[in-house]
């Protein structure tokens, strides 16, 4: 029982200690909050091109061609599948994945987005 | 005179379905009959396809033919909801005869022939007849549509057409190495 609460106040002492890093950490994480970037395809083109993400951000592709596309990872690591007119579908940025796609379907289409460094790690 | 003509035959003329005229050249097809030698076109380059599908071995001529089926499938789909919207249907004509019985006889020659033989010609084939769709696509058909839908769907189309050729350009060599 004693040794329960100690350990227990250990554990507070120790949350205690830690809430300052923990609290600038979420407050860092707060400023770059996940954002969320659209890619259009149209006219078999990838819209932007070329885009800056974070870690954690969601990159979502929407196709506006009457032709099926894919945003496909050119390692093949990751990949929307196949997307309809309109359809659309979203990634969550990782660290280390791979930055350049194209579409498994027509290969000339290609793009790719460049991962910022993270400032809180 | 002939551009005054096409201008009389309006949305609300296309929807009434008007008889098809004897047209002899490709400028003087009406939207309907534009509308039937697209959607033959279409199911002409996804014939060559599952041709291709059944002789190849070659990967890369697998590839390039399930994506020339999704494609002028998609396509095709877009043209009979647009006709449906429109309560019209395609008119047969001169040209889309002269399209199939020239895509008989090529079914027939490729048929015939195996492995690289096979490749080379199916690749070769493809970038002629997009070059020649496109061509039509750009000169004969878009110029002269008259409904606004119409002539919107088959722009889209030619994006889709061009991006065939370009890719059917890199199929073409990479059979030729």
């Amino acid at each position: 029982m004693i040794r329960r609460s100690f350990i227990g106040k250990a554990t507070a002492a120790i949350a205690a200690a830690a809430v300052p890093s923990l609290y600038l950490s979420w407050a860092g994480r707060a400023s770059a909050r996940p954002r969320r970037h659209r890619v259009e395809i149209n006219g078999f083109r990838f819209t932007p091109d070329r885009l800056g993400v974070s870690v954690g951000d969601t990159i979502t592709w929407i196709n506006r061609d009457i032709a099926p596309h894919t945003a496909t990872a050119t390692d093949g690591g990751w990949n929307t599948g196949e997307l309809v007119k309109d359809a659309e579908a979203s990634i969550t940025v990782i660290s280390g994945m791979q930055t350049t796609y194209f579409c498994a379907f027509h290969p000339m289409m290609k793009a790719r987005f460049s991962i910022a460094a993270t400032t809180d790690q | 005179m002939k551009k005054n003509l096409l201008l009389a035959v309006s949305l609300f003329a296309l929807a009434l379905q008007p008889t098809p005229s004897a047209a002899q050249s490709p400028a003087e097809l009406n939207d309907l009959q534009i509308a039937h030698v697209a959607y033959v076109a279409d199911n002409i380059d996804i014939r060559y396809a599952h041709l291709a599908l059944a002789i190849s071995t070659n990967p890369a001529i697998h590839e390039f033919a399930r994506t020339m089926i999704r494609d002028h499938t998609a396509v095709n789909e877009q043209a009979l909801a647009l006709l449906k919207k429109l309560n019209a249907q395609p008119q047969d004509n001169f040209l889309s005869k002269q399209l199939t019985a020239n895509s008989e006889k090529l079914v027939d020659e490729m048929s015939k022939l195996r492995g690289a033989e096979f490749d080379k010609r199916y690749a070769e084939n493809e970038l002629a007849y997009h070059k020649a769709v496109n061509d039509l696509v750009s000169n004969a058909f878009i110029p002269n549509i008259e409904n606004a839908e119409v002539k919107s769907l088959f722009e889209a189309g030619l994006k889709i057409f061009k991006a065939h050729e370009h890719h059917a350009e890199m199929m073409v060599k990479a059979v030729s190495k």
